[in-house]
C-alpha cells in the first residue's frame, strides 16, 4: 500500500516534471522482438575473458535466434553496488554472477532447483557435492558452478635454482618452506610478498595459510569466528604475517594485492607467489620469458588450499527463467569451460574434464587441478562475508603488519567483532 | 523614486505572486527531483534491510550506528580533513591568486594552466595519483629518493599517517584551483585607491593585506569558505578510489563509511542512518556558521 | 630581476610544477609501451613513445560514442540548469519574496547531500518512470544539483542590475517574462557563462549516476567508460591514461574558450553577493 502510494507519488511528481520539460522527452528505448537477457558479471570488463564471451554470446544468439544477450560492463569496483541498486528496484539482470550468500540471503535471486532436476543425471553428476553444497543456502540451489580458481605456490624456477634448491620437489612443510623462503632473500630480492591491500584476496591468502596449518577460522555452521582462539589458526597467522619482520616478504604488504603481488614477481623480485592459476596467465603476458620457468607446488603444510568459485544465477526478478536457464546451461558446456581454461585462465569446475586433451596437455593446469582435488571453497557461506573478508580480516591483517607484537589480542578482537556479525542475521 | 511606485499596496501583493510562480517552477523541480528521494532514504534508515526484505525497527539503526566506534572515527577523519582542507584551500588560493594577479600579461595563461587539475574529474584525478603514490613503481617515491629527502620508498596509502595526508594532498591539489579563481575575480574588484592610499599613509606588505585586501574579501571568503566546506565534506570520489576507507579506517571519512556500511556491509539501513546523520551534522555547522556571519553582515 | 619578483616567479613555478606534473606523468605513461610502463627508476622521456595505446584504446573501445553522450548530457542539463536557476534568481531578487534568505540555504541544503544516499530512491523512480537508460534521467539528476550553486551565484549577479532596467521595460508594456527575457537577461550574459560552465563540468565529469542509471554500454558517458578500464587483475596503465587524457582534454579546451568570461561573471555576481 505504501509502495504503490510512493509510486504513484513519483509517478505525479515525475509527470509534472516532464509536462514543463516538454521539449527534450525522449523516448524510453522500444522492446526489441527477442527477449532480451541482460548478463551482469564484474569479469566482463577483464581483457583475458572479453574474446571469449564475445565469442560466447555470438554463438548462443546463433544457436537461439529469440534470445538477445545484452551485457552489463561495469567496473569490478562498483559492480555490487549497480547490481544492489538495480534488484532493489526488482530490475536485476536476468544471468549474473555475485556472491551467493549475501545474494540469496537479501532475495536477490531465484531458486534452482526446479530447473536443476530436469537436467540429465550426467549433467548433474559432474560436479562434486563439495562445489555444489557450496551453491545452496538454506537447503536451495542458487547458483551453477562455471569456472573456478584454485590457489597454489607458484616459484620462478631459475631463482630456485639459483639459490641450489630443487625445483622438481617444492616444499610440502611450513618449515621447510620457511627454509626456502630464507635461502631466497638476498639484497635486492624477497621470498615471497605477504598481502596486506584492501582487497579479499588478502583474506584469501591468510585462510590457505590457515588451513594448511591444520586451523579453522571458523566453526562449521558459521556462527563462531575462531582466528585467534584456535591455537593453529593464530600460529599459522603469525608465521605468515612474521615473514615481513625477518624480513623474508617484500615490503609495503599494505598496499600489497594481486596486481603488485604479480608484477614483482614477473620482475624477479620475489621468488614465490601464492595465487590462483590465472596468475600464470597473467604474468606470461607481461613477462613472455617466463614461459616454461615457473614451478607450480602445493600450499606448504596439509595441502588444504582454497578455490574460488564462480557461480552462475538468476534473479529473482528475471521475467524469462527459462531463457536465463538456457544460456546458463551454455555456458557451462565443456566446449566453453576449455575455452575459459584457455584463454582466461580459469579452471573448470566440472569433474568429468580431467581427461580431455587440452588439460592433459598443460602440466601446469594438471597440476593445479591436482591441487584443487583438496581444495576448500570460497567465498564463505555467509551473507555477511563481503564485508567480513573485504574488510574485517583486511584491516586485522593491515593492524597486525604495522604493529606485529600485538597481533594476538589484534585477532582476538577480531574474533569477538565476527561473532557478534555472524549472528546478526 | 520611480522604483518605489510599483511597490505599494495592491501592486505590492501582485508583484509577490508574480515571484512566487517565478520561484515555484524551479522549487517543484528541485521537490520532485531531490526531496522525494530524500524522503524515501530517511525512510529507509528507520528500517533494518536485508535486501528485499525490511523490518521497521525505528531509531534502532541509529543507535547501532552511533554505538559503533567505525561512525566516531569517521567523524573525527571527517573532521580533521575537512578543516585542514578547507583551511589550505583558501589560504593557498588566496596566495596563489595574489601572485597571479600580480603578473600583467601572463595572468590568463597562468590561470588556465594553474586550474587544470580542478577540471579533470576527481575519479580520474585519484586514479592518476593512485599510479604517481605506487610504492614500488609510482614516480613520487623516485623522486623524492632522487632528491634525498627520504631513504627508501614510503608506502603512502599503505600507512594510516601517510595514507591521511595523501587524500589531504590529494584534495587540496585538486580544490584549491577553483578558490584561486573565485578568490582572484573578488581580488580584482579591490579598488586600487584603497592600495595607494594605505600605501601613502605607510603601510608595509603585511599591514596592507590586513587591511585593505581582507575587510573587502570577507563576504566572499565567508562564503566561498561554507560552500567549501559542503563540498569537502562530501568529498567520497577521491577516498573511494584511493583507499576505499583503510589503511584501518585511517581514511574513512563519513561519506565512505556510508558507501561501505550500504554495498559492502548489506546493511542499506544502517548506511541511510550515516547519510542522514551526516546531513544533520553538515546542516547544523553550516547554519550556525550562517547565522554567526549573518549577523556581522550589513544588510539581508 | 628584483628579488620580490623572482620570489613571486619561483612560487609560481612551484605551483605549475605541482599542478601540471601529475599530468605530463599521465601523458607519459600513456605514450609508452606497457613493458616500460612498470619500471623501476621510471623513465621521464621514452625513446619508444607512440601512440599505440590511444589507437589500442579508441579501436576497441566506442570512445566517441561515450563522448557524445557525455556531451548531450552535459549540455542538456546545463540548458536545465540555467533556465531553472534564471527563473528562481529572478523571483528572488525581484520581489519581495518573504523567506528570501531561507530559501537559498535550502536549496544549499540540497547540494550537501551525499550522492551514495540517492542512489537507490533515484533508480527506483527512475525506473518507474521508466527512464533507465536514457539521456533524460542523467540530465534530470545533473541538473537538479547545479542548480544551488547557480542559483546562488546568479543571485548575486540579478542584485548588481538595477531595477531600472526592468521598469523601464514594463512601462514600455512589456510582461515580466519579457522583461527578464529582453533587458535582463543579456546584461547577466557573463553570469550566466559562468553558470553553464560550471553545469557543464559537474556533469561532465559525474561518474555514481551514470554508473547506475545506465546499463547498456552505448550510453554510457566517458567517466564510466574509463573507470570501467580499472580491473582488479589487470590494470592497463597506459591505455587507462590515454582514455582519461581523452576524457580530460574537452573540458580544459573548453575553459580555455571561455576563461574571460567565467572570471567577469564571478567577480560581478559573486563578489557583491
Amino acid at each position: 500500500m505504501i509502495e504503490t502510494t510512493r509510486r504513484h507519488m513519483s509517478k505525479i511528481t515525475g509527470a509534472l516534471a516532464v509536462t514543463v520539460l516538454a521539449g527534450g522527452l525522449l523516448a524510453a528505448p522500444a522492446r526489441a522482438e527477442p527477449v532480451t537477457l541482460q548478463w551482469q558479471t564484474a569479469n566482463l570488463t577483464e581483457p583475458q575473458f572479453e574474446p571469449v564471451w564475445k565469442q560466447m554470446i555470438a554463438e548462443f544468439e546463433a544457436a537461439n535466434p529469440d534470445i538477445h544477450i545484452e551485457p552489463i560492463l561495469v567496473a569490478r569496483k562498483d559492480d555490487w553496488t549497480k547490481f544492489v541498486t538495480a534488484a532493489q528496484a526488482r530490475r536485476a539482470p536476468c544471468v549474473v554472477q555475485e556472491d551467493l550468500a549475501t545474494s540469496a540471503y537479501n532475495g536477490y535471486l531465484m531458486p534452482l532447483d526446479r530447473f536443476w532436476a530436469t537436467e540429465p543425471a550426467a549433467f548433474r553428476a559432474a560436479y562434486s557435492d563439495d562445489i555444489m553444497a557450496a551453491m545452496h543456502w538454506k537447503g536451495a540451489l542458487y547458483g551453477v558452478p562455471i569456472w573456478g580458481g584454485v590457489f597454489a605456490e607458484i616459484y620462478n624456477t631459475d631463482m630456485l635454482t639459483a639459490a641450489g634448491l630443487d625445483a622438481a620437489h617444492p616444499p610440502t612443510t611450513i618449515a621447510e618452506y620457511l627454509d626456502w623462503m630464507r635461502k631466497l632473500t638476498k639484497p635486492g630480492q624477497w621470498g615471497t610478498a605477504v598481502l596486506g591491500g584492501p582487497t579479499d584476496t588478502t583474506t584469501r591468502v591468510l585462510l590457505t595459510w590457515i588451513w594448511a596449518n591444520g586451523g579453522e577460522a571458523f566453526n562449521a555452521d558459521m556462527t563462531k569466528a575462531t582466528f585467534a582462539a584456535d591455537p593453529k589458526s593464530l600460529e599459522a597467522i603469525k608465521t605468515y604475517l612474521g615473514l615481513v619482520g625477518q624480513g623474508l616478504a617484500a615490503p609495503s604488504p599494505n598496499t600489497t594485492n594481486y596486481l603488485e603481488q604479480t608484477v614483482l614477481f614477473e620482475q624477479g623480485k620475489i621468488a614465490a607467489v601464492r595465487s590462483a592459476y590465472w596468475a600464470i596467465a597473467k604474468m606470461l603476458v607481461d613477462n613472455p620469458s617466463l614461459a616454461g620457468r615457473m614451478t607450480v607446488g602445493p600450499v606448504p603444510g596439509n595441502g588444504a588450499t582454497l578455490a574460488l568459485l564462480a557461480p552462475a544465477s538468476i534473479a529473482s526478478s528475471c521475467k524469462y527463467p527459462d531463457q536465463a536457464w538456457k544460456f546458463i546451461k551454455f555456458q557451462a558446456e565443456k566446449k566453453w569451460a576449455l575455452e575459459r581454461a584457455r584463454v582466461s585462465d580459469w579452471m573448470p569446475l566440472r569433474n568429468d574434464m580431467m581427461d580431455e586433451p587440452e588439460i592433459a596437455q598443460d602440466p601446469l593446469l594438471q597440476r593445479f587441478m591436482q591441487i584443487g582435488l583438496q581444495a576448500r571453497s570460497y567465498p564463505l557461506p555467509h551473507p555477511a562475508w563481503a564485508e567480513i573478508g573485504g574488510v574485517d580480516v583486511v584491516k586485522a591483517v593491515q593492524r597486525a603488519l604495522l604493529d606485529p607484537a600485538h597481533t594476538e589480542q589484534i585477532f582476538r578482537d577480531l574474533d569477538a567483532l565476527l561473532n557478534k556479525k555472524l549472528n546478526d542475521l | 523614486m520611480s522604483a518605489r511606485r510599483a511597490w505599494t499596496g495592491r501592486g505590492l501583493r501582485r508583484e509577490r505572486w508574480h515571484g512566487y510562480f517565478f520561484l515555484a517552477i524551479p522549487l517543484l523541480y528541485l521537490a520532485g527531483v531531490v526531496l522525494l528521494p530524500l524522503l524515501e532514504a530517511v525512510r529507509s534508515s528507520t528500517f533494518r534491510i536485508r535486501g528485499l526484505r525490511a523490518t521497521f525497527v525505528g531509531l534502532d539503526n541509529y543507535a547501532r550506528v552511533l554505538g559503533d566506534a567505525a561512525f566516531w572515527n569517521a567523524l573525527s577523519v571527517s573532521f580533521r580533513f575537512t578543516a585542514i582542507s578547507v583551511v589550505l584551500h583558501l589560504a593557498l588560493g588566496l596566495g596563489l591568486a595574489m601572485l597571479v594577479a600580480e603578473c600583467g600579461r601572463t595572468r590568463t595563461a597562468l590561470r588556465i594552466a594553474l586550474l587544470t587539475p580542478w577540471m579533470v574529474a576527481p575519479a580520474i584525478a585519484a586514479t592518476i595519483w593512485l599510479w604517481l603514490l605506487e610504492p614500488q613503481f609510482g614516480v613520487l617515491n623516485w623522486l623524492l629518493r632522487a632528491a634525498g629527502l627520504i631513504a627508501e620508498n614510503r608506502s603512502w596509502l599503505g600507512e594510516p599517517g601517510l595514507a591521511f595526508g595523501a587524500i589531504v594532498a590529494v584534495d587540496v591539489w585538486r580544490g584549491v584551483p577553483f578558490m584561486m579563481l573565485l578568490l582572484g575575480a573578488g581580488l580584482a574588484t579591490i579598488p586600487k585607491e584603497q592600495y595607494e592610499a594605505a600605501a601613502i599613509d605607510g603601510a608595509g606588505a603585511l599591514a596592507r593585506f590586513r587591511h585593505v585586501t581582507l575587510p573587502n574579501l570577507s563576504y566572499l571568503l565567508a562564503v566561498a569558505c561554507t560552500l567549501d566546506i559542503i563540498n569537502t565534506v562530501r568529498q567520497f570520489d577521491i577516498v573511494a578510489v584511493l583507499t576505499g576507507g583503510g589503511p584501518a579506517g585511517a581514511t574513512e571519512v563519513l561519506p565512505a563509511l556510508l558507501y561501505n556500511t550500504a554495498f559492502r556491509g548489506n546493511d542499506l539501513g544502517g548506511g541511510a542512518a550515516v547519510g542522514v546523520l551526516l546531513l544533520m551534522i553538515v546542516l547544523a555547522f553550516v547554519s550556525l556558521y550562517i547565522a554567526l556571519t549573518g549577523a556581522a553582515r550589513s544588510d539581508d | 630581476m628584483r628579488p620580490a619578483v623572482l620570489l613571486r616567479w619561483l612560487l609560481l613555478g612551484v605551483a605549475l610544477l605541482a599542478a601540471l606534473f601529475p599530468f605530463y606523468w599521465m601523458v607519459n605513461t600513456s605514450l609508452k609501451p606497457l613493458g616500460e610502463v612498470m619500471r623501476s627508476p621510471p623513465g621521464f622521456i621514452s625513446p619508444n613513445w607512440s601512440f599505440a595505446a590511444y589507437a589500442t584504446v579508441l579501436a576497441t573501445r566506442p570512445v566517441l560514442r561515450w563522448f557524445a553522450n557525455s556531451l548531450i548530457v552535459a549540455l542538456g542539463s546545463t540548458a536545465i540548469a540555467l533556465v531553472l536557476s534564471v527563473l528562481a534568481a529572478y523571483g528572488l531578487t525581484r520581489f519581495f519574496v518573504r523567506g528570501a534568505g531561507a530559501v537559498v540555504v535550502a536549496l544549499l541544503f540540497t547540494k550537501m547531500l551525499p550522492e551514495t544516499l540517492l542512489v537507490i530512491p533515484y533508480f527506483q523512480i527512475m525506473s518507474d518512470l521508466g527512464l533507465i537508460n536514457t539521456h533524460l534521467a542523467l540530465i534530470l539528476v545533473y541538473s537538479s544539483f547545479s542548480v544551488p550553486f547557480a542559483v546562488w551565484m546568479l543571485v548575486g549577479f540579478f542584485r548588481s542590475i538595477p531595477r531600472e532596467i526592468d521598469e523601464a521595460a514594463l512601462v514600455d508594456g512589456a510582461t515580466r517574462l519579457t522583461a527578464l527575457w529582453r533587458a535582463v537577461l543579456p546584461m547577466a550574459a557573463p553570469g550566466l557563462v559562468a553558470v553553464g560552465l560550471f553545469t557543464f563540468l559537474l556533469a561532465w565529469n559525474s561518474y555514481v549516476w551514470a554508473l547506475v542509471l545506465t546499463t547498456d554500454s552505448t550510453m554510457y558517458v566517458l567517466s564510466v567508460g574509463v573507470a570501467n578500464m580499472i580491473g582488479e587483475y589487470r590494470v592497463q596503465w597506459n591505455e587507462l591514461m590515454a582514455a582519461s587524457v581523452v576524457a580530460a582534454l574537452p573540458v580544459m579546451v573548453l575553459y580555455s574558450l571561455l576563461d574571460r568570461h567565467l572570471v567577469s561573471g564571478l567577480a560581478a555576481g559573486a563578489v557583491k553577493g
